[in-house]
């Protein structure tokens, strides 16, 4: 669904590249998170799949057509969720819907199925521009949406959504791709991108260190632990251990064998632990 | 790529009309109408207006219509009610063998005088061919003043329109939204075209009601709207510039407002300066089409004189287009 082959940019048309030499491949049906902190190149590459950025350097193709000479008709394929949202203020919800609907030249999604879906119903006829952030980020999703896209971009989908809805826009965006959607997730966020992402590729400096499934990575880049709580001379003493250091093994066995236990539990090592261990940056 | 284009501008129109700054654009014409009516002489005040009974002297009506504006009422209570009315009306009615001349009381004398004399005329069976005098005239059957307050509204309305699309790509560049029309089919050819349709429509609807509120009915519309329609076109470029050059809605409106120093020079060009300073004004498409509208407003404008200034704003106009184009599209991306 996507290739990207020697993909360079410079915002200043110099040496100084935001995206270096970037290449990777999205398949049809997945859901590819493209992981880095602030900075990294991952609007820029995402700015570029979508054509709001123009192509310098390098080979791309989106939904079958070639980015260098992008065709109207390609944005009937494509969906794209803004992390900031950006609806018309002084229309109302429907409204906004409507108005984008008309833009298109495929089958699109009524606006009132759409606003039910993110959970905006019965604020149809309420302003943008008098909703909370959360909402206005909701419709901008939903508007995403708009022409059942066969290719999904995210930008940070989940960020500034309370729990409960962020929950509710992860369910649809797997409901989505179970239904054949492929999905290109930006994000910074390692919990969401661990639970949604088929593949991530971290990107670091315009460059991108790896790619691979969240699992994979886990079983490569990730030391199981365990953490252990257990009391000693009447104190509580909290420890972690590696399952693999034949150090730790020993004083695990010994803590077993001697102490009260108190608690116990494996850990595996998160995305984000592996992203620093990797790329050597922390994800701000 | 037509349904689009007007889904466009169906959304400007709708959010123009919810908002207070776009709606009162919107009102102008009808404000500079009523105004330029109220401060200045009408088109029809140059006439004599006169009040007569109905069947009262046949003979008489007819006369009078050959010199004034005669209308004829049934009794003298009509005839009353309708020189008490707002405009300058003169009722002449017997008495007896006489006649008595009835008024408001705040009438041109000028008006008053006419009346009486126009009815000794009568009396006396004064005709056409008795008089020895010959008309020689400029040709100016409009007050100039009222022209000129008309013709620089109708150029004031086209900087106007310029200015409603500044504030509809404001609106976009506030709201974020531009990059999300970008990700749809919608050329920038038809967002262009879109938005430019309220900029445009906004002179046509402005120039067609200050004419007709003003009196100017009986124009050629057509060639009203061809001069029109040219020197919109600068407005509307200026108007996409200052939209993409601004970040808020008063900052894009006081920049479009600069195009008002071109515009009044053109005018005080044309209406004070001597013919050796013309020449310095021929750059401003304003001038051409001021001159332009005021040939169409005195009705003696031909169709080639009307394509000729259209031509050389249009000219103009694409000159700047070549200066702008890029930016513009830059500037939506």
């Amino acid at each position: 669904m996507i290739t990207v082959k020697n993909l360079y940019h410079s915002y200043n048309k110099d040496d100084n590249f935001a995206v270096k030499d970037v290449s990777f491949e999205v398949k049809n049906g997945e859901i590819f998170g493209f992981l880095g902190p602030s900075g990294a190149g991952k609007s820029t590459t995402q700015g570029i799949l979508t054509g709001l950025l123009k192509l310098q350097k390098g080979n791309v193709s989106v939904a079958g057509y070639d980015v260098k000479e992008i065709k109207q008709k390609m944005f009937n394929k494509i969906g794209m969720s803004f992390e900031q949202s950006n609806v018309y203020s002084k229309l109302t919800a429907k409204e906004n819907l409507e108005f984008y609907r008309k833009l298109f030249d495929v089958e699109t999604y009524k606006p009132e199925e759409l606003l039910n879906l993110v959970g905006l119903e019965g604020k149809e006829n309420i302003k943008a521009g008098e909703f909370s952030k959360g909402m206005k980020h909701r419709l901008t999703f939903a508007r995403s949406m708009i022409n059942n896209p066969e290719l999904w971009f995210l930008d940070e989908p989940t960020t500034g959504l309370d729990p409960a809805i962020a929950s509710q826009i992860k369910d649809i965006i797997k409901q989505k791709n179970a239904n054949g959607v492929t999905i290109f997730l930006t994000t910074h966020n390692m919990f969401i991108a661990d639970e949604l992402c088929d593949r991530v590729a971290f990107i670091v400096d315009g460059e991108i260190k790896l790619i691979d499934s969240p699992k994979n990575l886990k079983l490569q880049y990730g030391d199981n632990l365990i953490d252990v709580e257990y009391i000693n001379n009447g104190e509580t003493i909290i420890e972690t251990y590696s399952t693999v250091l034949e150090k730790d093994k020993k004083s695990l066995k010994n803590i077993i064998e001697n102490y009260e236990i108190q608690t116990m539990h494996t850990k595996e090592a998160t995305l984000e632990e592996i992203f620093i261990k990797v790329t050597g940056r922390e994800l701000i | 790529m037509f349904k689009k284009v007007w889904a466009i501008f169906m959304r400007d129109l709708k959010v123009n009309i919810r908002d207070f700054l776009s709606l009162y654009i919107f009102v102008v014409p009808l404000l500079f109408a009523i105004a330029i009516n109220i401060f200045t002489p009408g088109i029809n005040d140059t006439t004599v207006n006169l009040a007569l009974l109905e069947g009262e002297n046949p003979k008489q009506i007819s006369y009078f219509k050959d010199f004034a504006k005669v209308e004829v009422f049934k009794d003298i209570d009509e005839i009353k009610k309708r020189v008490e009315g707002r405009d300058n009306l003169v009722a002449i009615l017997p008495e007896g063998e006489k006649y008595y001349i009835m008024t408001q009381g705040n009438e041109p004398e000028g008006i008053v005088e006419y009346a009486k004399l126009l009815n000794t005329f009568f009396q006396l069976d004064v005709q056409i061919e008795d008089s020895n005098a010959e008309i020689f005239e400029f040709g100016r059957t409009v007050p100039p003043l009222k022209k000129l307050l008309v013709n620089t509204s109708i150029l004031f309305i086209s900087v106007l329109g310029g200015m409603l699309i500044a504030l509809n790509i404001v609106e976009e560049k506030v709201d974020r939204t531009i990059s999300a029309i970008n990700l749809t089919p919608t050329s920038r050819r038809s967002f262009i075209l879109g938005k430019s349709i309220i900029g445009l429509i906004l002179p046509i609807y402005g120039s067609i009601a200050i004419t007709w509120i003003t009196g100017f009915k009986s124009v050629n519309f057509f060639q009203l709207l061809m001069i029109v329609f040219a020197s919109t076109l600068l407005s509307l470029l200026i108007g996409f510039i200052e939209g993409i050059n601004n970040e808020d809605f008063m900052n894009a409106a006081g920049s479009i407002k600069l195009l008002f120093l071109p515009l009044a020079a053109s005018v005080v060009a044309i209406e004070i300066l001597s013919d050796k300073w013309q020449k310095f004004f021929y750059w401003s498409p304003f001038y051409w089409a001021y001159k332009g509208n005021d040939i169409v407003l005195s009705q003696n404008g031909s169709w080639q004189q009307i394509l000729m200034y259209s031509g050389i704003v249009l000219v103009i106009c694409s000159i700047v287009y070549i200066f702008l184009a890029p930016k513009i599209r830059k500037g939506l991306e």
